[in-house]
């Protein structure tokens, strides 16, 4: 023991005058052995402790914090007592002293054995004595006991905090107070009032932050603390009132979504009293808004809030506010929607709508009040815009509050359908979609006119988007009717497929052809509809083998592509499945080996199998297999072998185990075979083939990117996840070794295989690896392939919005190169340098005002070029590099 | 500049935002050439923002489609635009912010001309003058504080695009 004390003050000597920090270490390893007890220690230290210098005292507190952090676990609770008293006296001593006394304390509050009560007199002594906020979170939870005391000490040391890190740490304190039950006491207004002083956030990070506290973070958790209680509601619903009349457009909207975030939380008590300055605010902010951010906000606010009114119990003697409430909504709105003068229409639909959208009674109350006006609107004067509002807003509805209107809807439906404005039919088609997802309102008779009315303007109608939108409407309604469509509409289509009038109008005649078959893929998603579409469609390519139809060869490759989307989109069921099996392949099948003579649409016929439903088995595999391997390595038709090599690993992929060109390898890679790995070796060592070089390097863009038409997932394809990043990392340091080795004249082929492969990587992938291939990707901007300029330069933009500190250093070369690209011959590449020469104007200013009159000069060369796509994208670009450094720019 | 509290026309009409332009095939077309025409003009300056209200140009009807000639050919732009009030003391600085965009957006070749619309000013040739004159709106925007209040004009501006 006294070989122990003599150590003992050995060591406390060593670092405390000697300065040595690692003798703490040696001393808890000391305490741990057993060699001295920790109040020995504390003796050891005692003439440390009083010595007139602070700086001696604090090195004192700093052994036994060092030591305590190690060894807290091996306290017994009388120690613990006697330390806290310590460390609590201590609190009052020199400052230099008090971040060794925290930290000891914290060490301290680790122990398992803490003293009951001791956590409220630690909490007491570090208000007291502590200038500065300190984690207090992970004390234990005796804190309640302390309450309101708590509360206000916690204000007390919170107000006036200047510092993000300290902020974001209180206002999750004060969230844990909230949530966790702490009696708030009369101290409610003074929480609120220390929080809410830096309502809303007006934050933004030092450029170099070491800390990443974002803008974003704080307002997340000062809005978690504002919206955390209804006893709150008082205070802060006055000061997002005020705080809306703000000029400051992000003010605005984070008052709007912390508005949303308490409609979330508050009753419609805490409410009631505020709903009339709200909804003035809220309605200013709608009628005249200056961004959509803030629009958007408000009507998500205004449903929030209609729904926290809607919410509420009434108790028997208190007013219904959401009457109240939609009273004023309504008495606001209503009368625009009868202004001849459109200016505030859209607004006040909006709010209308956002208002019924909330609950089933709101919008119950809305439709009752505008319906009838709306639907005397259009009968009186036939207005675009304002049967636009009608389909948006009728969508949202509940079916019985339309019941009534039922009617008079469907009348107008179908006369404005008949219309000649293209806006109004599309927007009457939109209703008629929504009219129907609700069965109860379409009468048979309705869906049969409705079925008509589709197929007649299928068969005439030629506007593009107008013709898009009656597919789509025809396909929702053929999901839930399919009778009618089976009986009224197949046959029309059929017939007019068939009809075949050549004469003089035959570019019309196919134009109408294509919409019957689109529009009989578009209605084929019920079983029954499918059994009936798919024969029509299968006797074209009959009839165009044999001759005997008229068929160009487009209208046969686009039956193809509509089986196709038979297969993908009809409901997957058993039924679907056999009529695919006993009728569809065997007969496509059979086409195409009977014309195995390599006409165009061959392949195409069999590139349709391939997307069949894994489960369907292809009868003759094997035989088709066969057929296809000689067809890509013999046939000297480009169109013809690529798809019979992408048909050949499309079943490959499907195959359930077992079976060369980069379609196949690709295959293979997708479902992450072993046999790919050799496969890419093999395409590596392409690269630097002087002569298929390039192509090899192409086939990387072929293995990463998301294949059109065969190999993904909507082709039931086996597409494994992550392939793209297991086949990077993989294959990353080969490509950069191959880079490094090749001879100067095929490192391009290196380049372009890299910037293929980068490029299809995710952007969380491409920002941790791109310091490392920078000087690569920097090489590649200067190679002359413009495929390979173009791929790096859209894997660079991103990275630029948030510059790793490795691109800063090579400023220069990136600047110089893409500038030269906005003069390439190729669009693509001018418009993609365009764009990372304007995210570079986001780069810290002092770092890229050198290059400012440069760029500006080079900029002026797009001004004026040909294409109106790059000016635009130079005037965006220059227009901010004018702002870099010049008085109110940034 | 506006940093009276007090707005001269405190409640403006408020006109509707147009959409972005259609692309056409053309546009994706590299050989064929795009001829500046009123309506990318009228983009450039449509979003500028009003130096009183948080809202555009556009949405005040200060400018109008109708009001840009442009001819390509003879590279010349003219801009015509209306202020809100006859008396409207911000119309120089309106002027001079759509002159700037203009001058920083359109290849050195094109003679600008920004106007007033005739007849909707009080002193439109005044300010009409002032406009026109080179060495004027060079020293204009000498002034810092000038050229701060006109970046702010277009900043907002580059920043939606």
């Amino acid at each position: 023991m006294a070989a122990g004390s003599a150590l003992l003050v050995g060591l406390v000597e060593e670092f405390v005058s000697g300065q040595q920090d690692s003798k703490a270490a040696d001393t808890a390893t000391g305490l741990k052995a057993g060699q001295f007890t920790i109040l020995q220690l504390v003796e050891a230290l005692g003439l440390h402790l009083a010595s007139s210098q602070p700086q001696t005292r604090a090195r004192g507190v700093q052994l036994l914090s060092n030591v305590l952090q190690q060894c807290h676990g091996d306290l017994t609770e009388r120690e613990v007592d006697v330390l806290l008293a310590f460390y609590e006296n201590r609190l009052k001593d020199h400052y230099v002293i008090t971040p060794h006394v925290l930290k000891g304390m914290k060490a301290l509050t680790k122990c398992s054995v803490l003293p009951p009560g001791s956590a409220v007199s630690i909490l007491k002594s570090l208000f007291q004595d502590v200038h500065v906020q300190v984690s207090t979170s992970n004390l234990p939870c005796q804190l309640k006991g302390l309450g309101a005391d708590f509360v206000f000490g916690f204000v007390q040391s919170v107000d006036g905090e200047r510092d993000p890190r300290n902020l974001l740490l209180a206002f999750q304190i004060a969230r844990k107070i909230i949530h966790g039950g702490y009696d708030l006491g009369k101290f409610t207004e003074e929480l609120f009032e220390v929080t809410s002083c830096y309502f809303p956030i007006d934050f933004s990070p030092p450029p170099n932050d070491p800390h990443g506290i974002t803008q974003e973070e704080l307002i997340l958790a000062l809005r978690a603390v504002l919206t955390g209680t209804p006893r709150f509601a008082e205070f802060l619903l006055p000061l997002i009132i005020e705080k809306l009349d703000s000029d400051v457009q992000s003010a605005k909207v984070d008052s709007l979504q912390t508005l949303t975030a308490c409609a979330s939380v508050y009753e419609h008590k805490e409410l009631a009293e505020f709903l009339p300055g709200l909804w003035a605010s809220l309605r200013r902010e709608v009628f005249q808004t200056a961004s959509e951010r803030v629009e958007s906000a408000g009507l998500a606010a205004l449903s929030a809030l209609t729904a926290c009114i809607s919410r509420s119990v009434l108790n028997s003697d208190s007013e219904d506010y959401l009457n109240v409430f939609l009273d004023l909504v309504l008495k606001d709105c209503q009368h625009h929607l009868c202004e001849p003068d459109l200016k505030l229409v859209w607004p006040s639909a909006k709010l209308l709508q956002a208002t019924s959208t909330a609950s089933y009674r709101a919008s119950h109350r809305v439709a009752a009040a505008i319906m009838p006006s709306l639907i005397e609107q259009y009968n009186s004067r036939t207005q675009v815009s304002h049967t636009s509002q009608l389909g948006l807003k009728s969508s949202e509805e509940d079916e019985s509050v339309l019941l009534d209107f039922r009617q008079s809807l469907c009348s107008i439906v179908f006369s404005a359908l008949s219309e000649n404005s293209a806006g109004l039919q599309i927007t009457s088609l939109r209703v008629l979609t929504a009219l129907s997802q609700q069965t109860v309102l379409l009468l048979e008779s309705d869906v049969e006119l409705a079925v008509d009315h589709l197929t007649k303007l299928i068969l005439e109608e030629e506007d593009a988007k107008v013709s898009l939108a009656v597919v789509e409407c025809a396909g929702a309604l053929a999901c839930l009717h399919p009778l009618a469509f089976i009986s009224k509409m197949v046959p029309r289509l059929k017939g007019e497929i068939f009809s075949g009038g050549l004469g003089s109008k035959e570019h019309s005649q196919q134009a109408v052809r294509q919409r019957c078959l689109t529009a009989l893929a578009a209605v084929s998603s019920r079983p029954s509809v499918v059994q009936e579409s798919t024969p029509v469609l299968l006797q074209v390519l009959t009839s165009s083998h044999t001759g005997t139809g008229s068929f160009s060869l487009e209208e046969v490759i686009s039956v193809c592509h509509n089986l196709q989307r038979i297969a993908e989109h009809a409901q997957d069921t058993e039924e679907t499945g056999r009529v695919f099996h006993d009728i569809i392949i065997p007969r496509l099948l059979g086409l195409a080996l009977q014309a195995a003579s390599a006409t165009h649409c061959n392949p195409v016929i069999i590139d349709r199998l391939t997307v069949c439903p894994g489960q369907v088995e292809v009868p003759q595999m094997d035989r088709l297999l066969l057929e296809l391997e000689e067809l890509s390595c013999t046939c000297d038709h480009p169109f013809s072998y690529t798809s019979a090599a992408k048909c050949y690993a499309g079943l490959v992929n499907k195959r359930p185990a077992g079976e060369s060109s980069s379609p196949v390898a690709k295959a293979l890679l997708l479902r992450y075979h072993p046999l790919s790995t050799a496969l890419t070796d093999k395409l590596f060592s392409l690269l630097s083939d002087s002569e298929l070089g390039s192509i090899a390097a192409d086939g990387f863009s072929l293995l990463m990117s998301d294949s059109q038409d065969v190999l993904n997932r909507g082709c039931n394809a086996d597409v494994r996840i992550m392939y793209r990043q297991r086949f990077f990392t993989e294959n990353s340091a080969k490509l950069v070794q191959g880079f490094n080795s090749a001879a100067p004249e095929k490192k391009s082929g290196y380049l372009k295989a890299l910037s293929h492969i980068v490029n299809y990587l995710p952007r969380q992938v491409q920002l941790t690896e791109l310091p490392a291939l920078l000087p690569l990707l920097l090489e590649a901007l200067s190679c002359p392939d413009q495929a390979v300029q173009l791929s790096t330069l859209s894997c660079l933009q991103p990275v630029l919005m948030d510059p790793p500190s490795a691109l800063i250093t090579q400023l220069e070369a990136l600047v110089g190169r893409t500038l030269t690209l906005t003069t390439s011959p190729a669009m693509k590449v001018r418009i993609a340098s365009l764009r990372c020469i304007h995210a570079l104007s986001r780069f810290p200013e002092h770092e890229i005002m050198p290059f400012r009159a440069r760029v500006l000069r080079a900029l002026a060369v797009p001004l004026d070029d040909l294409k109106r796509m790059v000016r635009s994208e130079a005037v965006v670009a220059r227009n901010e590099w004018f702002l870099l450094g010049s008085p109110g720019g940034r | 500049m506006s940093g009276g509290a007090r707005l001269e026309n405190a409640n403006p009409l408020i006109f509707q935002r147009t959409g972005e332009r259609l692309r056409t095939a053309n546009d994706e077309d590299e050989d064929v050439a795009d001829p500046i025409d009123d309506r990318e003009i009228f983009d450039l300056i449509r979003s500028i923002n009003d130096p009183e209200h948080p809202l555009s140009l556009e949405e005040l009807n200060v400018v109008e489609q109708v009001r840009v000639r442009v001819d390509d050919q003879e590279n010349t732009v003219g801009v015509g635009f209306t202020p809100t009030i006859p008396h409207c003391s911000m119309a120089t600085l309106i002027g001079l912010s759509i002159k700037v965009k203009l001058l920083r957006s359109l290849p050195e070749r094109f003679k600008i001309d920004v106007h007033i619309t005739p007849g909707t000013h009080a002193s439109e040739d005044a300010v009409n003058k002032q406009l026109a004159d080179k060495e004027r709106v060079a020293a204009a925007l000498e002034n810092s504080q000038l050229l701060e209040v006109v970046n702010q004009c277009l900043i907002s501006n580059a920043r939606t695009g």
